[in-house]
């Protein structure tokens, strides 16, 4: 398969106003989160309480193994985003596959046209605000779900996530975020006999 | 005839009211998560496995792998008639097919489709079925070497031979590996990495993981290009009866069948899904035209809609779910993201699928086998005439869709713990599964990795402790020799093509294809 077909990417040129050097090096983030759990799981590992006559190879061998691996390809990662930087944040991985060229070669160009909205454009920004409302939401949900209740809480959650999407018609949503927790609750605690909190909803189901 | 004796019992099983009736709620929503972008059928079997276990295991699996095969069913109508492949197996399909479409051929295009996709699940199914007791044969002969070899092959086939970039595969191996170890060592008690938190204890829940990775991420991701992306193509008009013609039929049939012959193989190898051979049947298909072409035989149609471009893909994808099934029972080996999640499924219920699984579970096994004939041909019914009814899924909004994903999210993972904890379990891998879908870390080798990476180690630290530390044992059959043998024979074809690859685009004008890489 020709993959790293990104080595033919044409880096930026200098002339033009030059991005930081962060510009499609925030890939760096993830090496370096992937080294931090590899220096977490050595930690660990060496910390770990091990029951005295366990037979060799005991709990840490395996983990050791791990803590290797990962540091290996913590740093693989950062000096491949070093060499190379410059992926746009990536589109769908729809994209990504067809990018795998076919035997036939110019099959690539209709394909990313076609799976793709991240294709030639340029990247489209990580929108946080969006995330973080549907963040939020989760966060706000599972605060909310056992004191309120399953009905109140995965409506809100409904709500939260299709405002986020960009839903306007509040009214609308309000009622089908409602009856759509109440049909869940219906359906899966009367049908197959899920527990879900009742909250302030309890004495009716 | 063994195998047809078992196969009719299966059936016996299959066709009683309930399980018909699960399997084509299975087909349903398969097809379903296979029309809408964005859902695969991954994402579905995550998100129904907390509700499944209310079921008995052998509606439950029915359920479950009817869906794996409506996936494959379902993804080629929006790559059709909106030019957007439902998953990632319809890209190849999508190309030659929104251009038939264009052309106003778009019945044609859906109707071959669902028959090239009938046709690859037939099969593969059928060669399962038949040569189970052959798989079983072998896979009686492994021992903790030989799984070990197996894992190691699964985990460095999905992450560094077959996905896009050797190293971000490799990560995306080891955060799975690491997200495995959590919890108490098995063999010996030994409590590792759980931060004394007691809910972790038995290591992070298979559902809060499937479910964090694949639908909360999913929505995150889709949430942070939501005010970016345009919307949907609009879709093209059907007209006209999907028959195909007599002309089409003999330019199809052998298409079909040549798809069939790529997909098989790659059930069996863990390459993380069905892109390759949906792709490798294309361009053979593409190959052939052009070669008929210079012979003064048909006329090229590639580029302006060819049906062969439509049928060999389709049924090399859905081939490929066959054997992936035979693999999963027969050898305990998941070669798909959702292969692993329904290899977890076998484990929730205390079955370990390998060898064993046809002697202890024997009623089960044949009865999801036969279910899977039965399953195609509902999926054959229902997309055939009916596909544009399908498409019409695609005018559910986008809000509505992925807040509906979030609430079934919480949903599963609260309802398969009923723990807190799951959920910021949840929110956290969540943002994991975000990240690594914005760096274009594969998803398939993490959920590998989750649920070999146990029998990994278990079987390698069984081994070492058979041969005393002596590391040789673990190259001491033809097995486990032959494993690592088509292992690095893969690595070097891998490399040997990239290194041709690179060449030839350094050749070429630097950047022509970049556009369609990057």
């Amino acid at each position: 398969m020709t993959t790293d077909t990104s080595t033919t990417t044409p880096a930026p040129a200098p002339a033009a106003a030059r991005p930081g050097w962060w510009q499609g090096r925030s890939e760096l983030l993830v090496a370096a989160l992937v080294i931090a759990l590899a220096a977490f799981l050595a930690f660990q590992t060496a910390a770990m309480h091990v029951p005295p006559g366990v037979e060799s190879p005991g709990p840490r061998f395996f983990p050791t193994l791990v803590t290797v691996f990962m540091f290996g390809v913590g740093i693989a990662l950062a000096v491949q985003v070093i060499r190379r930087p410059a992926r746009p944040a990536a589109g769908a991985p729809a994209a990504e596959a067809a990018a795998q060229t076919t035997p036939g070669g110019d099959a690539d160009a209709d394909a990313a046209g076609a799976g793709a909205p991240a294709g030639a454009a340029p990247a489209p920004r990580t929108d946080w605000k969006t995330v973080s409302i549907v963040v939020g939401s989760i966060v706000v949900f599972i605060l909310l779900l056992q004191p309120v209740g399953w009905i109140v809480s995965a409506a809100l959650l409904f709500f939260g996530v299709s405002y986020a999407m960009g839903s306007r018609r509040t009214l609308f949503d309000i009622v089908l975020s409602l009856v759509f927790s109440s049909v869940i609750q219906l359906a899966f605690v009367a049908g197959l006999g899920l527990i879900l909190p009742a909250g302030v909803f309890g004495g009716i189901f | 005839m063994d195998a047809l004796n078992h196969l009719l019992t299966g059936f016996s099983h299959a066709l009683t009211p309930e399980n018909l009736l699960w399997a084509l709620l299975g087909v349903l929503l398969g097809t379903a998560v296979g029309v809408l972008p964005g859902l695969g059928s991954s994402m579905a079997v995550a998100l129904l496995l907390p509700i499944t276990f209310q079921l008995d295991p052998t509606s439950a699996f029915i359920m479950l792998a009817a869906v794996y095969y409506g996936g494959l069913f379902g993804d080629s109508t929006a790559a059709i008639l909106m030019n957007t492949p439902g998953q990632s197996s319809a890209i190849a399909t999508t190309i030659e097919g929104y251009k038939m479409a264009r052309r106003g051929r778009a019945p044609q295009a859906l109707a071959t489709a669902a028959i090239g996709a009938f046709i690859g699940a037939i099969l593969s199914t059928s060669l399962v079925a038949f040569f189970s007791p052959a798989i079983i044969g072998l896979a009686l002969r492994f021992g903790p070497a030989e799984y070990f070899a197996l894992a190691v092959f699964a985990f460095i086939a999905t992450s560094a031979v077959v996905s896009q970039s050797m190293v971000r595969g490799l990560v995306a191996l080891g955060i799975g590996l690491s997200i495995s170890l959590v919890g108490i060592d098995s063999l010996s008690g030994a409590e590792r990495f759980t931060l004394g938190i007691p809910q972790l204890f038995e290591g992070f829940s298979i559902i809060t993981i499937t479910v964090a990775l694949l639908a909360i991420g999913e929505v995150l991701h889709v949430a942070a290009r939501a005010h970016t992306d345009d919307g949907h193509e609009s879709m093209l008009r059907r007209s006209g009866t999907p028959w195909l013609s007599l002309a089409d039929l003999r330019r199809t049939l052998p298409a079909w069948l040549r798809g069939t012959v790529f997909g098989v193989p790659f059930g069996v190898i863990p390459s993380g899904g069905s892109e390759i051979p949906t792709f490798l049947a294309f361009g053979t298909e593409k190959k052939l035209a052009e070669r008929r072409a210079r012979r003064g035989g048909r006329e090229n149609e590639f580029g302006k809609g060819a049906i062969e471009g439509v049928a060999a893909p389709e049924s090399a994808g859905s081939a490929t779910a066959g054997t992936a099934m035979g693999a999963l029972l027969g050898l305990g080996l998941p070669t798909s993201g959702t292969a692993a999640i329904m290899l977890a499924a076998f484990q929730q219920y205390g079955m370990q699928p390998g060898p064993l699984l046809f002697e202890r579970n024997g009623d089960l096994v044949w009865a999801l086998l036969a279910s899977l004939f039965i399953a195609s041909v509902m999926l054959l019914i229902l997309n055939l005439p009916f596909a544009p009814l399908w498409a019409r899924l695609l005018l559910i909004p986008k809000p509505y869709l992925y807040a509906g994903i979030t609430v079934f999210s919480v949903l599963g993972v609260y309802a398969a713990s009923s723990a807190m904890t799951d959920l910021w379990f949840m929110l956290l891998l969540g943002l994991v599964g975000f990240m690594m879908r914005r760096y274009d870390i594969p998803l398939a080798p993490v959920l590998i990795a989750v649920i070999l990476g146990p029998v990994a180690e278990s079987e390698l630290r069984r081994a070492l402790a058979v041969g005393q530390g002596d590391v040789t044992v673990l190259f001491g059959s033809a097995i486990s020799v032959g494993l690592y043998a088509v292992l690095l024979l893969g690595g070097v074809i891998v490399a040997v093509n990239r290194i041709r690859a690179r060449r030839r685009a350094t050749a070429t004008v630097p950047g022509s294809k970049a556009g369609a890489a990057s």
